[in-house]
């Protein structure tokens, strides 16, 4: 099976006890399920220090493993236009050498007390994380405080890192669902805005990225006063933030720091509803991306009503696209669906690969799915949405590395996990007509549509369905 | 380190299911394990890849319950839930409020006993349907896709068990029949034949009266299968090659050798081996080729640990453009002779086990991966308590173990390589050729 999310289902008959034999042994009723305990999404003890960094602390007791999380809303929009993935690659090299070990003496020092430390930039910006055993934090948080504060940015690393990207690149490029991504965001977003482009570059801006240029990047852009540090573990018997005042209290701003301007708006394409395929002779498959604007958490009327929405639609082999796209018609292995906030500028998604010839069933198929929820969904679809998304939160905020990934999501948002409870809150007591109504504000049967695959073998009756102009590009 | 002590407790129904309980009331979840003990080791010459299937079928409903309402019913309870097949096993899991903890016993009890009077064509043929879209989604429509089949035609012999990959071949799903779905039941799914883990806010004896309540019925119909029994098979003697050319981003190199079966000490010290290899930032290959001499992008070193006999080690490579994949392929063998002559320093055992340390902590921190440990080592290894003892047995590695472990295990003589190579002027996916060529000149 793929998938471990899931979607509504009718009231359930209960079987009757039956005599049983060797063939044929006793079944007992089914059994009722008690109700669950109240729960709540585990909130932080939030803690500011003098610098500026903003520390949200979590204590799980029995999460032996520490599970840090340092959110940095690094503006990827101030990448010079030539130098796009200059704050991708500064993530990537800085733990490759500091003021005071080379690169592979800090790669062993991380190693030699088991630090997992990793550092990428997405849409919302830079994000450092580390897990460590509980009695080595004070440890891995010197290495954070030399990463941050003492990165030497060497310049055969950084070359070695800039070819690592541009490889990176072209294995993106080979794999359906980020060919189908790239192409979603250049089509649906307007050719100026940054998030139209990969957030790691392109291969003729990431080719130009120097030293230099890495080096301007972090003194500018990398400072406490807009960071957030989540962490999230058993805290018996330490005092944390002591801990992390002791490593990061001394952290300051470069002079060439510049506090992160407002965000601008992403414009979306004038021409975005169309239906662009990329070409690609002889796939058994094609790789379908639908997608239209979408919410951010902020949204009049409150953000509840869209993670229910994704999980009726597109949550598990019993949502409406898999009941019929896979469990019908065995067009796919899954598809699925999911609004996704982004910091603004929210998109709702649907992704699926489906068999090759079945590609313009499959699309009509999963477009009429999309465009009649728009019709509403039913009180009983509705309150079994709630009952998954409701019940399974305390199985989802379990674990030390699961709150710290939540926390730091949301903290590029300037929201916490109080957000998140706050949700839950608002899903209880949700009802079908608010879920049709947030459906029907975003979703209005324009889409943007990616097909990944053998043009070849569908072009002509994808036209013929005639939902939206087609052109054809290479893969 | 404070040693990790988990609560374990263990009983045997009379219809020889063996069931474990770990209490942890730090959550109010419950997670339900179950491994059965049967892989796509276990297939028969043209049902390759039938374990997965019969998997799929599993959730198409039993005698009380209608098709697709397994996941339905257990989802509107606020499960999660899911299935996954390997060469040693197949294991059903589910996280559960503990007050759904009976419901979700009832239907397993319901899929693991009286699964076939639910069984039809119809969800057969939809199902094989969905897992040839699985396959193409996941292997034959993916750049090097298939390469981890390549790996296990090349260094496991043609009729060894795990010669073939647990997808399977579309030729085998499509011959499947209704039949074959009876028989394998009937063979393989059974109490006799099954693991039952439970982990999570429930007391021992709660658990153990419902799983008995709900299991206990059962008869034990399944053939059970003797672990332990699958002979060992030798390192490879000289090295094999399997070449592909592909329309691939770049070329990419398997080194593959064959490790000791798992749950041994030689295991674990090999698997330490690569760890130093290959496995971490600052292993002596990433080191080398990648840091240094920049002639690759990527290098990873892993072991995969299986039960029949044999394991698998792999070591794969993204050779930088340009450069020749011969000259990766001599500086890692280069590598793997300077280990073989002079074994680990201190502090390279040191992060090897400590970086142990943290992922297996890791991975026990949820109910579910933990329930899933209990259930495989108790099922594969007949040891439950595996999962307390695992850090003190990685501890207790010597570097001279390690040393001997490559000796015997990592020389360069004894790698299979499958080598996918970009293509020039590839048009196109790639178009993997079928098992039986792959087959036909690296057999050993």
């Amino acid at each position: 099976m793929s998938a471990d999310l899931g979607a509504p289902t009718a009231a359930q008959p209960v079987a009757q006890p039956e005599t049983g034999s060797q063939d044929r042994p006793v079944a007992l009723p089914r059994p009722e399920v008690t109700p669950a305990e109240p729960f709540a999404v585990p909130v932080p003890i939030r803690h500011r220090l003098d610098n500026g960094l903003t520390v949200l602390s979590y204590d799980m007791p029995g999460q032996y493993i520490h599970s840090l999380r340092l959110a940095i809303p690094v503006p990827v929009h101030q990448e010079p236009v030539d130098k796009e993935g200059v704050a991708t690659i500064m993530a990537r090299t800085l733990d490759e050498g500091t003021a005071r070990h080379t690169a592979l003496e800090f790669a062993r020092l991380l190693e030699r007390r088991g630090v997992a430390l990793g550092a990428g930039v997405g849409e919302s910006g830079l994000s450092m994380d580390i897990d460590v055993a509980k009695r080595h934090l004070d440890y891995a948080l010197d290495l954070l405080r030399q990463c941050l504060t003492e990165p030497a940015f060497p310049q055969d690393q950084v070359e070695r890192h800039v070819a690592t990207r541009l490889a990176e690149i072209e294995q993106e490029r080979s794999v359906a669902g980020h060919r189908a991504a790239a192409e979603f965001w250049s089509t649906y977003f307007d050719p100026t805005a940054r998030a139209s482009r990969p957030v790691g570059g392109r291969a003729e801006t990431v080719a130009t990225v120097t030293r230099d240029d890495v080096v301007a990047f972090h003194a500018r852009h990398i400072a406490p006063d807009q960071a957030t540090l989540v962490i999230a573990g058993d805290f018996g018997g330490i005092d944390v933030i002591d801990s992390i005042t002791r490593a990061l209290g001394g952290w300051t701003a470069a002079s060439a720091y510049q506090a992160p301007p407002p965000r601008p708006s992403a414009e979306v394409a004038s021409d975005r509803a169309r239906i662009v395929v990329v070409d690609r002779p002889e796939s058994v498959q094609t790789e379908i991306l639908v997608g239209c604007p979408g919410p951010d958490r902020r949204v009049a009327g409150g953000w509840a009503p869209y993670p229910l929405l994704g999980f009726l639609l597109g949550g598990a082999p019993t949502s409406r696209l898999d009941a019929l796209l896979r469990e019908d018609k065995g067009y796919t292995y899954g598809v699925r669906a999911s609004f996704r906030p982004r910091r603004r500028d929210g998109v709702f998604h649907t992704s699926g690969s489906v068999r090759a010839d079945a590609t313009v069933d499959a699309l009509r198929l999963l477009l009429g799915v999309l465009d009649d929820a728009r019709e509403g969904f039913t009180a009983e679809e509705v309150q079994h949405g709630v009952r998954y998304l409701t019940l399974t939160a305390p199985g989802r905020y379990a674990t030390a590395d699961a709150v710290a990934d939540e926390a730091a999501a949301l903290a590029y948002d300037g929201l916490t996990t109080e957000f998140t409870g706050h949700t839950l809150r608002e899903l209880a007591g949700m009802d079908a007509e608010r879920v049709g109504t947030a459906y029907r504000r975003f979703v209005d049967g324009q889409w943007t549509v990616v097909l990944v695959g053998d043009a070849a073998g569908f072009i002509d009756e994808i036209r013929e369905l005639g939902r939206a102009a087609v052109t054809v590009v290479p893969t | 380190m404070p040693d990790i002590s988990y609560p374990l407790a263990e009983r045997t129904l009379p219809n020889g299911l063996r069931v474990l309980v770990s209490e942890d009331h730090t959550v109010p979840t419950v997670t339900l394990n179950i491994w059965v003990k049967v892989g796509s080791r276990d297939e028969v010459v043209g049902r390759t890849g039938f374990a997965h299937l019969f998997e799929h079928l599993m959730f198409q409903g039993s005698r009380h319950v209608p098709s697709g309402e397994h996941f339905s019913s257990l989802l509107a309870a606020g499960g999660r839930l899911n299935a996954s097949t390997w060469f040693d096993r197949t294991n059903y899991f589910e996280t559960v409020p503990k007050g759904a903890l009976e419901l979700a016993l009832w239907l397993e009890a319901d899929r693991h006993g009286r699964l076939l009077d639910a069984v039809t064509q119809e969800n057969l043929d939809n199902q094989r349907d969905v897992v040839k879209e699985e396959k193409r989604q996941r292997y034959d429509n993916a750049p090097y896709g298939n390469a981890m089949r390549d790996v296990y035609a090349t260094i496991f012999p043609e009729g060894h068990p795990y010669h073939h990959p647990t997808i399977g071949s579309m030729a085998d799903l499509e011959a499947a029949t209704l039949a074959d779905v009876h028989a394998f039941f009937a063979q393989h799914y059974g109490p006799n034949n099954s693991v039952l883990t439970i982990v999570g806010d429930v007391t021992e004896a709660e658990a153990f009266e419902l799983v008995e309540r709900h299991f206990g019925p059962l008869p034990p119909t399944a053939t059970r299968r003797v672990e332990g029994a699958m002979p060992p098979l030798p390192p490879l003697t000289a090295p094999v090659r399997f070449e592909h050319r592909a329309a691939v981003p770049n070329d990419r190199l398997y080194l593959a050798f064959r490790l000791p079966a798992d749950g041994t000490t030689d295991f674990l010290a090999a698997g330490l081996a690569l760890d130093i290899l290959g496995g971490l930032s600052s292993s002596r290959m990433v080191e080398r080729l990648v840091r240094t001499e920049t002639i690759a992008t990527g290098l990873s070193a892993h072991p995969m640990g299986l039960a029949g006999g044999v394991s698998l080690g792999i070591i794969s490579v993204d050779v930088l453009d340009e450069v020749d994949p011969a000259v990766v392929e001599r500086a890692i063998c280069e590598e793997l002779d300077r280990f073989a002559a002079h074994g680990p320093t201190e502090e390279e055992l040191e992060a090897a086990v400590a970086e142990t340390e943290r992922s297996w902590l890791s991975a026990l921190a949820g109910q579910d991966e933990r329930a899933d440990q209990i259930s495989h080592y108790a099922a594969l290894y007949d040891d439950p308590g595996y999962l307390n003892s695992f850090l003190d047995q990685v501890r207790a590695v010597t570097a001279a173990q390690i040393h001997e472990a490559a000796t015997a295990y990592l020389l360069p003589q004894q790698r299979a390589v499958v080598a996918y190579l970009v293509e020039p002027d590839a048009g196109g996916s790639e178009s993997p050729g079928d098992l039986t060529s792959v087959q036909a000149g690296v057999a050993q």
